[in-house]
């Protein structure tokens, strides 16, 4: 009787994970459908679950569009996704390493100081940034892109509660080896604590990659353009073109979708002895 | 955001240890802060040059009439704030947000528990599972809400929405322009949910596993049946600092809430009066040719501030850094 | 442990290379115009009409005084601008959708009027009004835009209507278009809000502003005319949430709907898929005090006061915008559809003497009306939410347009005080 009523649960929760594993599907199928179909397939009254004919010819119009660079904005986007990711997590490490572990007066300061602009809303300080970034001359560079972003207060936090945790013993032992704290954390430290550096570096990977507002107002100079920008470019003032649209979506997210499922176990072990929680 | 940021973990106690005063535990003090700054000091200048230049002079602004200037000679004192405080609009857009919290919260919590407690008793292609669900989340807001927008809730008869309302004999519906009964709310905590859930599943699968596999034994053994009792007795309990952790970030994100709602609801001629958060409507305020940068910075110093009392409110509610003196 | 002075070379090294190779180089400006002297950048939106980035790239390499490179921006044009003119880094000239009377006070656009001294009678004076003030010019209007009303004749036929002359007519026709798959009228996926705007009041005989400078619709009128639009909502006859919206006449040529407010620039396309089976309209008059109405715009061009070479940009402006008579008439008229802002080239244009296009024309000219440059970004926020929960809530007009009068009041008070 328990037996059968356990196995019955256990199916009927079989059937709900199936369920909801479909439902989360679903936005990307219809990327899949309407980004290979004809703007007339994508409208028409009667609803089709795959179109009449996949017109992979759509990709290929996306690269040929000359009035939008796509494969210059991919590009772009994927050095700046790079260079934000290993700046970022290079930066954050470092300085969530000292806050935790370099005895300092006014240590307890500096990070309530960094913790604090984790509250603020990036958009009350946009327009001052923007000034900041324009004054420096960086307008339309990579430059102006990447380095205003690398210093996030988030990837700080999370490695600072990450070496709270770390266990002290192989510091110690690396002291009595004579090893200064430069070199103790760049050959004890850091090669015991990759799954946080790929978790972040993920989580940084992906926000720089989908980042839009900043790219859209500094990359002002098409060859600047990030794919997102790129992008928003097809919904122009007067006429949306939606198969080139959704195909362009669907490119778009494919790097990404890459750069999950490769790290994807080092997320989860990243996030499991890290401080994110 | 988690129980440790507001323990002093104390990396100040050790220095004490040395001993005041003396020739020696002076050099060793001025060493350590030369380590510290090498570690720290590339970070902290550019987190001063890129976040607190910018952020104070924002709040220099919102002393001023800044209209299209960034550089005002027009010192207003507190006027911009009494303005927003009564401006109709403004306090509009914070209930916005109350409302849009109290759904999402609670919704995303849920999901993400529940998604992270099937696939972690899930026996087969656990891995494919959690990548399902986990996906989303690389997915930006402007192509989710590309997709929410155009095929999943548009208004007119091939939506998918309206498709599968067509199967069942309704009528299509408008779902982003209909506000009674208030359909964009569906649209907008849905997208979100799409892209959040997986994340925060993740935390709970890693809470999960942390649970003692001892605990169940022994509530098995005393007779507790497997599902509700254990989850209320047993896993809930245990897993009440990865939710404290989960609904602090929630409460955060929500906040700062903004690109779902304008990809979703905005269009060449402004936004609409409803479904319209805070940093929607300063942005309107601030940037776009409303340009009045004064009273969009008292604005959003005021939701920095809101911010700043909600989730320090909250932590002490849960209180948070007793966790670690409790053991 | 003692820190070397090598370690921290190290240090400083380390994190200087990771901030070095996260740079990279300048990207460069981007392709430009032929000629020498000195570097100007020119702003425009992103246009919809295939070959116009090509055709005002060609227009800039043509000039032989500077060096001009042309942006084309997607994404919210009116927002980049306004970040830019802050900076340094911002256009030299530049189109707006405006410029909006705080730019001008904030003295951030350069005075253009010498640039029309002998031709200003040409331009269409509907559109270079809202670019004065002061008595000053601060843009030179580019083309004319213009929106109207457009109705599928068979639809109407079949239904045994006539094209409504009044806003009853209007709301009475969309209801009786309405069908299961079809429905009457498309005013944007918002429920007209947005792009409506001031049009009622003008077609309930009012304005937004008068001429001395006050609220041009504290009037019962107003109240009248909108609360005809919640009737529209209500009765379930607007089109809403289409995947494109008002301005794209995909809707209207698909069949979604019988009647769609949109831009003459849809136009030609309206003209390619329904042939003769359409016609257009202005918007109807409401009311004894009434009158049709249709809205008219101008993008401009301006310099920016920010511009290290204002006078070589106000020379380029003049060359480009006054001068070449025939790129502006090729701009207007060669892609999407437009009406010249020179009366001079709309008079010359063949393709504006006939059919529906040959109506819009007459309902510029007889029908027009321009936001007036009072009318700040404030007011029309103020505004448009009002008109929104109008139409959607079904909000009562009166007590709405009372806060909004109170709001556009003290706007105006504001602007008055600073100029």
């Amino acid at each position: 009787m328990d037996d059968a009523l356990v196995r019955v649960g256990r199916a009927l929760r079989l059937a709900l994970l199936i369920a909801l594993a479909v439902l989360f599907l679903i936005p990307f199928y219809l990327l899949l459908r309407n980004g290979l179909s004809s703007e007339r397939d994508i409208t028409s009254p009667e609803w089709t679950f795959f179109p009449a004919e996949l017109r992979w010819g759509n990709v290929r119009e996306l690269f040929d569009d000359t009035s939008v660079p796509f494969a210059r904005s991919l590009l772009n986007s994927a050095l700046i996704a790079v260079a934000t990711t290993l700046g970022t997590v290079l930066l954050a490490s470092l300085a969530g390493y000292g806050l935790a572990r370099i005895p300092y007066r006014h240590a307890n300061k500096v990070f309530y100081a960094v913790l604090g602009t984790l509250m603020v809303p990036a958009a009350v300080t946009f327009v001052p940034s923007f000034v900041l970034v324009s004054t420096l001359g960086w307008i339309s560079t990579l430059r102006g892109l990447i380095v205003p972003t690398l210093f996030s207060a988030f990837a700080c936090f999370v490695f600072r509660q990450y070496f709270l945790g770390f266990p002290r013993e192989l510091e110690d032992a690396a002291q009595v080896d004579g090893l200064g704290p430069w070199r103790t954390y760049w050959l004890v430290v850091v090669p015991n604590a990759r799954p946080v550096f790929a978790a972040v570096g993920t989580i940084v990977f992906i926000g720089a990659w989908n980042a839009f507002l900043w790219p859209l107002v500094i990359g002002q100079d098409q060859s600047a353009w990030t794919v997102q920008v790129a992008l928003s470019s097809f919904t122009t003032a007067q006429v949306v073109r939606l198969h080139e649209l959704f195909v362009a979506a669907a490119v778009s997210i494919l790097p990404l979708l890459l750069v999950f499922l490769c790290f994807q176990r080092w997320i989860v072990a990243g996030v499991e002895r890290s401080g994110i929680d | 955001m988690s129980a440790r940021t507001v323990d002093a973990d104390a990396p100040v106690a050790p220095a004490r240890a040395a001993g005041e005063g003396t020739p020696s535990a002076r050099a060793v003090r001025r060493r350590r802060a030369l380590w510290f700054w090498v570690f720290v000091g590339p970070f902290a200048a550019g987190l001063a040059l890129f976040t607190y230049v910018p952020l104070l002079w924002s709040v220099a602004l919102s002393f001023f009439d800044a209209h299209n200037t960034v550089t005002p000679t027009h010192f207003v004192g507190l006027d911009n704030y009494t303005a927003m405080l009564s401006d109709d609009a403004f306090l509009d857009s914070l209930r916005v947000f109350l409302l849009f919290t109290a759904f999402i919260v609670p919704a995303t919590y849920v999901l993400a528990l529940a998604l992270a407690l099937m696939v972690n008793r899930v026996r087969r292609a656990r891995a494919f599972f959690r990548s399902v669900f986990f996906l989303p989340a690389a997915c930006s807001y402007v192509v989710a809400a590309l997709i929410w927008k155009m095929s999943i809730f548009n208004g007119v008869r091939f939506g998918l929405a309206n498709t599968v309302l067509g199967w069942f004999g309704g009528d299509p519906v408008a779902w982003l322009s209909t506000t009674d009964p208030p359909w964009y709310w569906l649209v907008v905590v849905t997208v979100r949910l799409w892209l959040q859930a997986g994340f925060y599943m993740i935390l709970f699968l890693a809470g999960l596993q942390r649970i003692d596999p001892v605990l169940y034994e022994a509530a098995a053994v005393d007779g507790a049946r497997p599902g509700w009792t254990v989850l209320r007795h047993i896993t809930l309990p245990q897993l009440r600092a990865t939710s404290v952790a989960v609904v602090l970030l929630l409460v955060i994100n929500a906040f700062q809430a903004f690109d779902e709602f304008y990809n979703l609801l905005s269009d060449a001629r402004g936004y609409p009066p409803y479904a319209r958060p805070p940093l929607v409507y300063l942005y309107y305020t601030a940037l776009g040719q409303g340009q009045n940068l004064g009273l969009g910075s008292a604005g959003a110093v005021i939701l920095a501030l809101i911010i700043a009392v909600v989730t320090v409110g909250q932590a002490r509610w849960f209180g948070l850094g007793r966790r670690d003196a409790d053991g | 442990m003692t820190i070397t002075r090598r370690a921290l070379l190290a240090a400083t090294a380390a994190a200087g290379g990771g901030l070095l190779a996260a740079c990279g180089s300048n990207t460069g400006r981007g392709d430009g115009g032929g000629g020498s002297g000195p570097a100007l950048s020119q702003w425009y939106h992103q246009y919809g009409e295939a070959g116009t980035e090509q055709a005002v790239k060609r227009y800039a390499a043509a000039y032989q005084k500077a060096h001009v490179t042309v942006q084309w921006r997607p994404g919210n044009y009116d927002q980049q601008t306004a970040a830019a003119l802050l900076t340094d880094s911002g256009p030299d000239v530049f189109e707006v959708n405006g410029p909006t009377l705080d730019q001008i006070q904030g003295g951030q656009v350069v005075d253009l009027t010498d640039l029309l001294a002998g031709v200003k009678d040409d331009f269409n004076p509907a559109v270079l009004t809202p670019k004065t003030h002061d008595g000053k010019i601060w843009g030179i209007p580019q083309v004319i835009d213009m929106q109207m009303l457009y109705y599928r004749k068979s639809l109407l036929k079949d239904a045994g209507l006539q094209p409504p002359a009044t806003l009853d007519a209007l709301v009475d026709a969309a209801g009786k278009l309405t069908t299961k798959k079809v429905k009457g009228l498309f005013l944007g996926n918002d429920g007209g809000a947005g792009v409506l705007g001031g049009t009622p009041l003008y077609a309930a005989g009012l304005q937004l502003v008068t001429d001395d400078g006050k609220v041009g619709f504290d009037d019962p009128a107003a109240a009248r005319a909108l609360g005809k639009l919640h009737r529209l909502y209500a009765g379930k006859s607007l089109l809403l949430g289409a995947p494109a919206d008002w301005s794209d006449p995909s809707a209207f040529v698909q069949g979604l709907t019988a009647m769609q407010w949109s831009g003459l620039w849809a136009l030609p396309q309206v003209q390619k898929e329904l042939g003769d089976d359409f016609g257009v309209l202005p918007f109807p008059a409401d009311g004894p005090a009434g009158r049709p109405a249709v809205p008219v715009g101008a993008y401009a061009a301006a310099v920016s006061a920010r511009s290290r070479h204002k006078e070589a940009a106000k020379e380029y402006v003049k060359w480009l915008w006054v001068e070449r008579t025939d790129d502006q008439e090729d701009f207007a008229l060669s892609y999407g559809f437009h009406i010249p802002a020179r009366l001079s080239l709309a008079k010359k244009a063949a393709k504006l003497r006939t059919g529906a296009a040959a109506d819009a024309v007459r309902f510029t000219t007889d029908h027009g009306y321009a936001q007036p440059l009072l009318w700040t970004p404030a007011a029309q926020t103020a505004y448009q939410d009002a008109l929104s929960r109008i139409i959607k809530d079904g909000a009562d007009p009166d007590s709405q347009l009372k806060t909004v009068v109170r709001k556009v009041s003290a706007e105006l008070d504001r602007v008055k005080k600073a100029s």
